[in-house]
């Protein structure tokens, strides 16, 4: 038993980080399609984490839960923000808030901080410690780059990252949940993908922008 | 019990299908009145002593789930014979076509849907994603006229409470987790959990209590994370804001309900009280202020569901049998008195052509009848007594002078008396004063006429007489809440 969870230990921790390093990348990309991109890999690497936990520890929902997450996340979802993107003719994020130097400083702040703040072990500890730290970074960074990006379609990518983190850390806490729930959670980011999409073709056909600064009549 | 989800989902799928204008407009009717019967029956055989029942560990009914789905069905059921004649009145003026007329009301439909299953739902990932249900739905009502300012509303309505609610299910995972530790198996059945609580690590729940408060607490409009609020509930179509203001709040703020007897139980009332106390005390004085000085009487009435959401946060959080009693209370009278004033600003609007303060003078005049209501609307959202706002908001101090929390008495107070001035304020000179000459005839069908007069005789009866029936089955949920 000691054996394998060494083994588990080593190459989650590996998957995850690289998880960690596309949404970092997403800091420094200009092109929504390169952002995609990195949701892309991003989504494929937590189905490869689900497929090789589930081969190591040998438990069979989880195989289940890794080919949902690839079929959905790592192709329906792509699929259908490329569609969009395409739709919406939008190639390029015009400049930030924030240049690429410092957002890449505040993401790794981020990190630090997350790391510093859960390394107290107050609750977690063994498999899930390093996965459950990685996964609240990327919520972290994910939200920071939501609140940081002006164009409404890198937004929704920053949402979809957020909750590939959620995924991780559930992951990493629960080794999966039943599988029913997970097919249930799926189905409703799927219908907000959606949903977003359609809003996203409003937003560009009533402000003839996908720009959120042009959404600021509604204050106080 | 699976009659009150079905009947909705049903009717969605027949909006779709049935072109027929008034066919679809009576099929809802129809529906949500049968869910409301079937709630109702519900509730009255658990107030007859039926124990509270599970079905596949997933769906559970006690008294608590039966008072909301009461309150929910009831409210869809009024809401959906005010939007006959709204909608039509839009429909008229060109505000919507044809088709999303329809669609207005397979959505509506598809929305009690998710609402009804919040309260069914044992486990709590279902409850999420009920919860996620609502959201999606309710935006694209949000976004009904798809005018610039309502896309904006929508947008930044999914955007944010998609990202608060992600927090929460971080939180419900890590209840998961925190359940894994006990001598049990991990679950996330709310009775388990509830069962398996004592033995769980505290600080392990009080991580999974503050992301699921941040989460849940967006989605229920609690400051400081209620900006899509004020935004979605001005936006919307009135029914709708009607909607979200009555009890899609409530619906999330019973997520957090549920939540809060785990922790409680785990980690003590001191850390639920303290969570409790900051978000009700900041909701509330928050909202006074942006009350005061608001300009349109639609987001006066959305940051007024802020500052009812933050006293019934406020009565749950001072706990004891007053506390609860008052918070569940609070819910039942602000569900009434919140679209009873919504419904009353899409009159105006329909006659005067506007809801800005300053804007529309004299209502009492054009339009007696709704001008009436509206008064009553305004002095119950405001506490004033004999109307049954006051009654919950005035056991909620009774709670809180027994626990000795005194500041908080004081700073709520204060709190109301500014919220007063802002209501009357905004409303006094709409209600009084001598009307312009070019107001419209009042679009009054019967039907919403007695919306508003039954909605306004709730405010009025339950603040002088609460019903043994709806008595014993709030003291039967404060059993829940507080066992």
């Amino acid at each position: 038993m000691t054996k394998q969870w060494v083994a588990v230990y080593s190459i989650t921790d590996f998957i995850s980080v690289c998880m960690l390093l596309s949404v970092v990348a997403l800091n420094s990309v200009r092109r929504i399609e390169t952002c995609l991109r990195a949701y892309t890999l991003n989504s494929l690497l937590l189905a490869l984490l689900m497929g090789v936990s589930a081969f190591y520890l040998n438990v069979a929902h989880l195989y289940i839960a890794a080919i949902v997450t690839l079929a959905t996340k790592g192709l329906v979802i792509p699929h259908l923000l490329r569609k969009v993107v395409k739709s919406l003719k939008v190639t390029r994020e015009v400049e930030p808030y924030i240049n690429t130097p410092l957002s890449l400083v505040i993401s790794s702040i981020l990190v630090v901080v997350v790391y510093s703040s859960l390394s107290k072990g107050i609750f977690i500890e063994g498999f899930a410690e390093n996965t459950l730290k990685v996964s609240v970074s990327i919520i972290l960074i994910s939200l920071f780059i939501m609140m940081s990006r002006k164009k409404a379609i890198t937004q929704v990518i920053g949402l979809l990252m957020m909750e590939n983190g959620l995924f991780l850390a559930g992951f990493s806490l629960t080794y999966g949940m039943p599988t029913v729930i997970e097919l249930g959670v799926l189905f409703d980011m799927l219908m907000g993908v959606i949903i977003l999409g359609v809003f996203l073709s409003q937003i560009k056909k009533a402000f003839v922008s996908v720009d959120l600064d042009k959404l600021t009549t509604l204050k106080g | 019990m699976f009659l009150i989800a079905a009947i909705p989902l049903l009717v969605a799928i027949l909006c779709l299908l049935v072109k027929d204008r008034p066919a679809y407009e009576y099929l809802t009717l129809a529906g949500t009145a049968l869910a409301g019967g079937f709630s109702l029956y519900l509730a009255w055989t658990v107030i007859e002593g039926v124990p509270a029942f599970t079905a596949g560990h997933i769906f559970q009914i006690d008294a608590l789930s039966s008072y909301m789905l009461v309150v929910i069905t009831l409210l869809s059921f009024a809401v959906s014979a005010y939007s006959i004649g709204y909608m039509r009145h839009e429909l008229e003026h060109g505000e919507v076509d044809a088709k999303t007329h329809r669609y207005y009301y397979a959505l509506i439909n598809l929305f009690v849907f998710t609402m009804v299953i919040v309260p069914m739902a044992n486990n709590l990932a279902v409850l999420w994603m009920a919860v996620e249900g609502t959201t999606l739905v309710s935006a694209l009502l949000v976004g009904l006229y798809r005018k610039r300012e309502s896309i904006e509303a929508a947008w930044k309505y999914i955007m944010l409470c998609t990202v608060g609610i992600t927090f929460a299910l971080l939180g419900t995972f890590i209840i998961y987790y925190a359940s894994a530790g006990t001598a049990g198996e991990g679950t996330l059945e709310w009775t388990a959990l509830n069962a398996a609580a004592r033995q769980m690590n505290p600080a392990t729940v009080k991580l999974a209590f503050i992301l699921i408060i941040v989460g849940y607490g967006t989605k229920a409009g609690l400051a400081p994370v209620h900006n899509w609020l004020p935004d979605a509930h001005s936006e919307a179509p009135t029914p709708i804001s009607a909607l979200l203001s009555g009890i899609l709040l409530n619906c999330a703020f019973y997520g957090i309900m549920r939540f809060a007897v785990i922790t409680d139980k785990t980690c003590g009332h001191q850390f639920v009280q303290n969570i409790m106390f900051t978000f009700g005390i900041a909701s509330v004085v928050m909202a006074s202020i942006f009350i005061l000085i608001q300009g349109n009487t639609k987001r006066l009435l959305a940051y007024s569901s802020i500052e009812h959401m933050g006293i019934i946060t406020l009565s749950f959080g001072t706990g004891g049998a007053y506390g609860l009693y008052a918070s569940l209370l609070h819910i039942l009278n602000h569900a009434f008195g919140k679209p009873l004033m919504f419904f009353v600003t899409g009159h105006i609007r329909a006659m005067h052509g506007s809801v800005e303060v300053g804007g529309v003078k004299g209502v009492l005049k054009t339009a007696p009848f709704v001008g009436v209501l509206g008064f009553i609307g305004v002095l119950a959202l405001t506490g004033m007594p004999p109307f049954s706002l006051f009654l919950s908001e005035f056991l909620m101090l009774r709670g809180l002078a027994e626990g000795g929390h005194w500041y908080i008495i004081f700073v709520f107070l204060a709190a109301s008396g500014v919220v007063f001035y802002g209501f009357m304020r905004a409303f006094g000179g709409m209600f009084f004063g001598v009307p312009p000459a070019d107001v419209r005839k009042p679009v009054q069908s019967r039907l919403s006429g007695a919306v508003l007069f039954c909605l306004g005789a709730g405010l009025l009866v339950f603040g002088l007489y609460i019903p043994d029936a709806l008595d014993r089955l709030i003291t039967m949920s404060v059993g829940v809440v507080g066992g």
